[in-house]
């Protein structure tokens, strides 16, 4: 396998993961059904690449990208808050549906033609495949990590909360509103920021870059690691971008293989594969104790305070 | 013309009803999003396509592969289904997820086996179109009518009449209470996926006659349109789903003849759908008004 | 004795079910006060009216001088009326001592700023603790609260409304399915507050508890108030034998 190649395989699993944690913002931390997020990741790409092919800055045109499909979330998070979860789903199904028709009708996004978007200059160097994956590598170490800090603030819990029992967390003084609209503006933002690269990486965008199938597989990604865990979406975005690498092989059963692989998990392993609760995850773990015993959380004192006692 | 396009657009929205029906019988009982009901209906149409090639009899087409299809759905409920809500504390999006990897099997399997290139009907009927006045009728228009009615009544009558329909209404309206009063939850599920896979195969069938082509995409379209049917009649709603099936055949005919909307007619469904959920959040014929 | 909250002429009508039906109370601080009535009367729908969760049709409710009706349940937690669930709510995939954290953040979820304050800082680690430990929840502090009896569940609830220090507490059937035992411990937690100067609101299906603990009781039947009392007074009350002997399943 070539470098180059190697590095063309590398540059798509790592936008794919971008798009998959952020998926796992609004579905894994907020516990919202998103079924359409390919729109934003799509809403974004063409958010950038107009900006840049009419002469935008590449990075300027990525934030715009991130923010323009940020608040398309924004205000589908706004019609969600009226909608139950199976009702959210397939709205957000039909809001995939909707802008992929849009993307192929409007002249701002080059119709059926599509876009052509020149490789783009950073910092006086021509990206190509090699950069694209170490900017997004930097893109992704930078998200999890903010994404670390998160879940240990009052906004991770209050999407914990969320996500466990809507109506205990508004018990307690959470706005489960304004969390969801949260969660959807920034997962969405975050899909955003993921499609404005894409689209200077692949040189060309058309609608059906943008279809409900990349939404299913975002979601595969995200179900097939674990929903919720950081390691989960990255796993399963690394996993799925490599399965036609891994299948080829097997290139005219791939769909089939792949169809089968998502029964199989979510029959057998609903939590993913490397998920918190997965046997797998659950060796490990135990593995590692061995050699690095567990620190004890203040939970395990309270509990051992007692038991002790008794 | 009028009447020509409403005429038109009753065969589609008839047939959409029936293609979401199963979709809704399932989603009454289970409450999951089965997407894999548009894999029953393209493997209807080529099983009924093999079985109509093999033996020459288009009723029997429609009879083998319907039961065929209903018992798969049974094996599948049974399999997947049924053990993925058994498990405790399951997301909303899992038993979708299992949907879309059983549909997009589906679609592969066929394509595997019957090959990529569309095949065709050629179903031949005694007469080539029919005439009232200025309105031209095929007969596989009639026929789809004929058939739809037929098997929504059948529904109708076993839903309502019978002890089987009984105990799945029962196990709609609360399946807790349902089986805490003695209902066989199970039997009811197992209607659901009978009728329901069984449905979505008749409907494949009248599709490729229809259009006198079926290819493995053939299940593409209706996986999200009856979606978007299914919430609008009110999501588990067997009744609200035929107004909605109508209500889409409709929309989609006039919009794309009347108008210059820049939405494809596969979209509409969707467009219609958002609309109406940002005007009454519960569907159009919402059976349960929560409170 | 202090007013603490007053309910007058509180409606909640749904479509034309009148589950609340021109109510009236008030509770008093550091007052017990309980609230009884047969299945289906509509105490917990009273509660959901209260606390935010519904928005009542008609009626007013005041908290501390302040008109309160229809306010959203978590600004009502944050202002100090805290809440149980009859039927648990617990967040499955935390720990308990987490359940109790996020709970005792009541006042930290302010939106976007909320992103930059850690949740478990050594002050609320310290107010967990305390709390896990008066109510006994000590021993599973760090199970799963999926992994947990119905007993720790209920002890679960109490301890997140605890927790967020409010002015008011209202228990929903805390005793419900529990066993001799536990509905001893659980009535002994609430002894305990009252002994402390807590302002509880008790809805209560067992009679006795209720008559223990309480030291004003309410009745309701079909949304409405048919007597109030003292235990002894509400005990000898002929239209509250009437409602109870009226209901064939005395749960």
């Amino acid at each position: 396998m070539s470098s180059a190649y190697l590095y063309s395989i590398l540059a798509t699993a790592t936008i794919f993961t971008l798009l998959a944690l952020a998926l796992n913002i609004i579905t894994g931390y907020a516990g919202q059904a998103m079924m359409g997020i390919a729109a934003f990741f799509g809403i974004g790409a063409y958010t950038a690449a107009i900006i840049t092919t009419n002469g935008g800055n590449f990075l300027l045109a990525l934030l715009a990208g991130m923010l323009v499909s940020g608040i398309f979330g924004a205000v589908l998070g706004v019609i969600s808050l009226r909608l139950q979860a199976d009702f959210l789903a397939i709205t957000t199904i039909g809001i995939n549906f909707v802008m992929v028709a849009l993307f192929n009708r409007l002249k701002i996004t080059g119709g059926t033609l599509g876009l052509t978007i020149k490789k783009p200059v950073l910092f006086g160097v021509k990206m190509n495949n090699t950069y694209f994956f170490y900017m997004t590598v930097i893109l992704i170490v930078v998200l999890c990590l903010l994404l670390g800090k998160m879940r240990r603030s009052w906004f991770g819990m209050a999407l914990a909360s969320i996500n466990n029992d809507p109506g205990a967390a508004r018990s307690f003084g959470i706005n489960v509103s304004r969390y969801q609209i949260l969660a959807f503006t920034i997962g969405t933002a975050v899909a955003g920021l993921a499609g404005g690269v894409y689209a200077h990486r692949m040189g060309f965008i058309s609608s059906s870059d943008f279809a409900f199938v990349v939404s299913i597989q975002a979601v595969s990604m995200v179900v097939i690691g674990g929903l919720g865990t950081l390691r989960g979406p990255i796993f399963g975005a690394l996993l799925i971008t490599s399965l036609p690498e891994i299948l080829r092989f097997a290139d005219d059963y791939r769909e089939l293989v792949y169809g089968l692989l998502l029964v199989l998990m979510v029959r057998f392993m609903p939590e993913g594969l490397i998920g918190d609760d997965s046997p797998v995850w659950s060796a490990l773990m135990k593995l590692w104790r061995k050699f690095v015993p567990k620190k004890k959380t203040r939970a395990d004192l309270i509990a051992e305070s007692v038991e002790g006692g008794r | 013309m009028f009447l020509q396009q409403l005429i038109n657009a009753l065969t589609i929205g008839s047939l959409y009803a029936l293609t979401a029906m199963g979709a809704t019988l399932i989603y009454g009982i289970l409450g999951i999003l089965d997407i894999a009901n548009a894999g029953a209906y393209l493997v209807g149409a080529y099983l009924g396509w093999y079985i109509y090639y093999g033996t020459g009899s288009i009723v029997l087409a429609f009879l083998l592969s319907m039961l065929a299809v209903g018992l798969l759905g049974i094996l599948l409920q049974r399999a997947v289904y049924s053990p993925i809500l058994a498990k405790p504390h399951t997301l909303s999006i899992i038993p979708l997820v299992a949907a879309v990897g059983l549909f997009t099997m589906s679609s592969d399997a066929v394509r595997l086996i019957c090959g990529p290139n569309s095949k065709a009907y050629n179903l031949k009927f005694p007469v080539e179109t029919l005439r009232v006045g200025n309105v031209v009728i095929l007969p596989a228009w009639l026929m789809i009518f004929a058939l739809t009615a037929v098997l929504l009544v059948i529904l109708w009558f076993i839903l309502n009449k019978t002890k089987l329909g009984l105990a799945w209404r029962a196990t709609a309206g609360d399946a807790e209470i349902a089986r805490v009063c003695g209902v066989n939850t199970d039997t009811a599920m197992a209607l659901s996926y009978i009728l329901g896979y069984g449905f979505a195969a008749a409907a494949g069938i009248m599709t490729g006659i229809l259009y006198n082509s079926i290819t493995p995409a053939l299940g593409e379209v209706p996986s999200y349109k009856m979606l978007a049917i299914i919430v609008l009649g009110g999501l588990g709603n067997p009744m609200g789903t035929v107004v909605a099936g109508l209500i889409i055949g409709i929309a989609e005919v006039f919009l794309s003849v009347y108008t210059a909307i820049p939405i494809p007619k596969d979209a509409i469904a969707f467009v219609v759908l958002i609309i109406m959920l940002l005007v009454k959040p519960d569907g159009i014929m919402s059976r349960k008004n929560k409170v | 004795m202090e007013e603490l909250m007053r309910i007058e002429g509180l409606k909640m009508y749904f479509g034309g079910l009148k589950a609340i039906d021109g109510f009236d109370l008030v509770i008093n601080k550091s007052e017990t006060l309980g609230i009884i009535g047969p299945n289906g009367a509509g105490k917990t729908t009273l509660f959901n009216a209260i606390c935010g969760v519904y928005t009542p049709t008609a009626g007013k409710v005041t908290f501390e001088g302040r008109e309160v009706q229809g306010t959203p349940a978590h600004e009502m937690a944050k202002m100090g009326i805290a809440r149980t669930f009859q039927i648990s709510k617990p967040l499955s995939g935390l720990t308990i001592f987490d359940n109790v954290i996020a709970a005792a953040g009541v006042h930290e979820y302010t939106g976007i700023q909320s992103y930059f304050h850690k949740a478990h800082t050594p002050e609320i680690e310290d107010r967990a603790e305390a709390v896990i430990r008066e109510v006994g929840l000590a021993d599973v502090a760090n199970k799963k609260a999926s992994d947990v009896s119905l007993g720790y569940l209920r002890r679960l609830e109490i301890a997140r409304a605890l927790v967020t220090q409010p002015k008011l507490i209202m228990l929903d059937e805390p005793c419900a399915g529990l066993s001799n035992f536990a509905i001893n411990e659980i009535t002994e937690l609430v002894m305990r507050l009252k002994e402390k100067g807590q302002s509880i609101v008790l809805i209560e299906h067992n009679l006795p508890i209720t008559m223990k603990v309480c030291d004003r009781i309410t009745v309701l039947s079909y949304g409405k108030k048919i007597a109030e009392g003292t235990p002894d007074e509400v005990k000898n009350n002929k239209q509250v034998i009437e409602a109870y002997l009226g209901e064939e399943d005395d749960g």
